[in-house]
């Protein structure tokens, strides 16, 4: 079976204008065109097998979503080999279309003046949908997302997280084998959040769907992707899986230890000292709350039975390890090779 | 239903016939969604057309242009302005919309073909407009009678056929003419620019056989007149029988020409279109 996506060499190239300030500066640019080329995506390889369920980050501007298009037959790469399900998306779009779902957070997919049930109709009609597939993914979206009670609603009338909502399903109800989710979660709250992320191990679950998802909720990556891919200026910083991404870019760990009790001058320097031998640093942010830094790889374990031996501990817990705090790292700049 | 499904042939125009019906049926519900709006322009409409029809009145009152009679000229230009009516979609204004928006990605993204599925939303005006226009149709036959309708079963039928390709003409300018907006990034200049030629070229304001020879010999290289003025001489029997395969064939060649044109221009831009950033 081809793999559910293939991309090898992937370059995308952008000339963009620049226009001057003001009136003048705008009044200029008629006359004296300016461009400057802009590299989106940046030689990208990678495979992803049917079934996997792959989640892209990367600061905006990084080229996941240029990166989407081009998987979707929405934009021409530059140069490179990009296939899906084993189909040049540029040449075979509309072959394409019948078998992916796709949904850009900011983009709505819907007709704006019709209630979006008839959108959902419209759909099944335009994806010559099976009767039982469309009765699986229409009952199992509309009650995971909850939009019963939207579908009688023109969409310009909902809110960006209803009418996401809306969008998720309509991009689900024809079962595709890969779907490719451009932020999904946009304007979402916790709980429907929480249904979407559901909703999507579901679809994997019933029909293998393919999930490709960019989103800058991690939450959503952590429960619902086994492997990341990290996109930087339109290179891939990292391809692997959850794990391999917090071993290779936690350079540093924090034990964060509460104390029923203030320990004297003389504990506390006895525990520096120890600590030093560690390589991790300490600081009391308050009389009874100590922050621990590690700066050796495998340190943490140590460290954290040192304090339990030394201190009468009430609390304790690790920080620096949340694909969160690691991404964040990452963006400014911290968590990446020289 | 276990697995997804598996890759199926790619969506042709005939495969997907019922998608292209309810996206029409669909368009032509919105049409009828903003009410107030709907009434304001119809009010506006049939004011400019009364004004229109008292213009001319007032030139043939005397006896009029020469080369057409008074009892020729009133069915056609009521007639003209039904089918041109039924006939206005909205193609450069939605598309434009989108392309700027950046929407059109949702529409390239549809089994249906991009084309196709802007060619059924079209039908949906169409359908729209129409139901619009019937009244004004009824009312003026009240005051021409049978001078509205066609002398036969062939004229009704190769003026409905006339009608359709008409359609597809229109289509076909539109959509050929919104491919510039890939270049000028804004629909509006374009748009009027179609507008203000079919006004003139298409014998919806005044019939071409009253135009100066030059301005007539330049309208018969256009396409325009396909879509008005074309059905409305075949449906009043104005265009001889013979010349009616003719015009017919002429339609039809138009609206394959700028329908492949278009296509061939669309694709050739969308491979440059920058669709930028998420």
């Amino acid at each position: 079976m081809t793999a559910a996506v293939r991309v090898e060499a992937l370059c995308k190239h952008y000339q963009r204008r620049k226009r001057g300030e003001g009136f003048w500066g705008g009044l200029k640019s008629y006359f004296a065109f300016e461009t400057e080329s802009v590299t989106a995506v940046d030689r990208l390889s990678f495979t992803i097998e049917r079934g996997e369920s792959v989640g892209f980050i990367g600061e905006n501007g990084a080229g996941k979503s240029t990166t989407l298009k081009m998987l979707t037959g929405i934009l021409v790469p530059s140069s490179g080999q990009a296939q899906t399900l084993g189909l040049d998306p540029w040449r075979e779009r509309k072959k394409l279309a019948l078998n992916i779902g796709v949904v850009f957070g900011q983009k709505p997919q819907l007709l704006w003046d019709i209630p979006a049930g008839e959108s959902f109709k419209l759909l099944k009609a335009m994806y010559r949908i099976p009767d039982d597939v469309y009765r699986f993914t229409f009952d199992e979206t509309v009650a995971r997302l909850d939009v019963e009670r939207l579908l009688k609603t023109p969409v310009r009338l909902l809110s960006l997280g209803e009418r996401m909502r809306c969008d998720l399903a309509a991009s689900l109800l024809h079962a595709p084998a890969v779907a490719f989710l451009d932020e999904p979660t946009i304007g979402m709250d916790v709980l429907v959040k929480e249904r979407v992320r559901e909703l999507l191990i579901e679809m994997r679950r019933r029909f293998g769907t393919t999930v490709v998802l960019t989103t800058h909720d991690l939450k959503d990556i952590s429960t619902t992707c086994e492997r990341l891919l990290v996109l930087d200026q339109g290179r891939l910083l990292y391809d692997g899986d959850l794990q391999g991404f917090q071993r290779k870019f936690a350079r540093e760990r924090s034990v964060l230890v509460d104390v029923v009790s203030e320990p004297d001058a003389e504990k506390r320097a006895t525990l520096e000292r120890s600590l030093g031998e560690l390589e991790a640093t300490s600081v009391w942010e308050t009389p009874r709350r100590l922050r621990v830094t590690c700066a050796r790889a495998g340190s943490a374990p140590r460290v954290t039975s040192l304090l339990l031996s030394q201190l009468e501990v009430e609390d304790l817990s690790l920080a620096g390890t949340e694909i969160e705090t690691l991404v964040a790292e990452l963006y400014r700049g911290e968590g990446r090779a020289p | 239903m276990s697995t997804p499904r598996a890759l199926a042939g790619a969506p042709t125009f005939a495969s997907n016939w019922l998608g292209f019906w309810v996206l029409a049926e669909k368009t032509l519900r919105a049409k009828f969604i903003y009410r107030l709006s709907l009434l304001i322009s119809l009010i506006a409409n049939a004011l400019g057309y009364v004004v229109f029809f008292l213009v001319w009145s007032e030139v043939y009152r005397g006896g009029g242009g020469g080369a057409l009679s008074s009892e020729r000229l009133f069915p056609y230009l009521v007639t003209a302005f039904v089918v041109n009516f039924a006939l206005s979609l909205n193609v450069e204004v939605r598309f434009g919309q989108r392309l700027r928006q950046g929407l059109i990605t949702s529409d390239l993204l549809r089994p249906l073909g991009f084309m196709p599925f802007q060619l059924a939303q079209a039908v949906g005006d169409a359908a729209g407009n129409l139901v619009l226009v019937l009244p004004v149709l009824g009312l003026a036959m009240l005051e021409f009678g049978g001078a509205l309708l066609p002398g036969d079963l062939i004229a009704f039928g190769a003026s409905l056929l006339s009608v359709g390709l008409g359609l597809l003409v229109n289509f076909g300018i539109s959509y050929l003419v919104v491919q510039a907006t890939f270049v000028t990034s804004s629909f509006y200049g374009v748009y009027f620019t179609r507008v203000a030629l079919h006004q003139v070229f298409s014998g919806v304001s005044a019939p071409l056989v009253l135009f100066p020879p030059a301005l007539r010999a330049g309208a018969e290289w256009m396409p325009f007149r396909h879509v008005v003025e074309t059905p409305v001489r075949i449906w009043l029997g104005h265009a001889p029988l013979r010349e009616v395969p003719v015009l017919l064939a002429e339609q039809a060649a138009w609206a394959l020409g700028t329908l492949a044109l278009s296509v061939a221009l669309f694709r050739v831009a969308l491979s440059r279109h920058q669709v930028q950033g998420g």
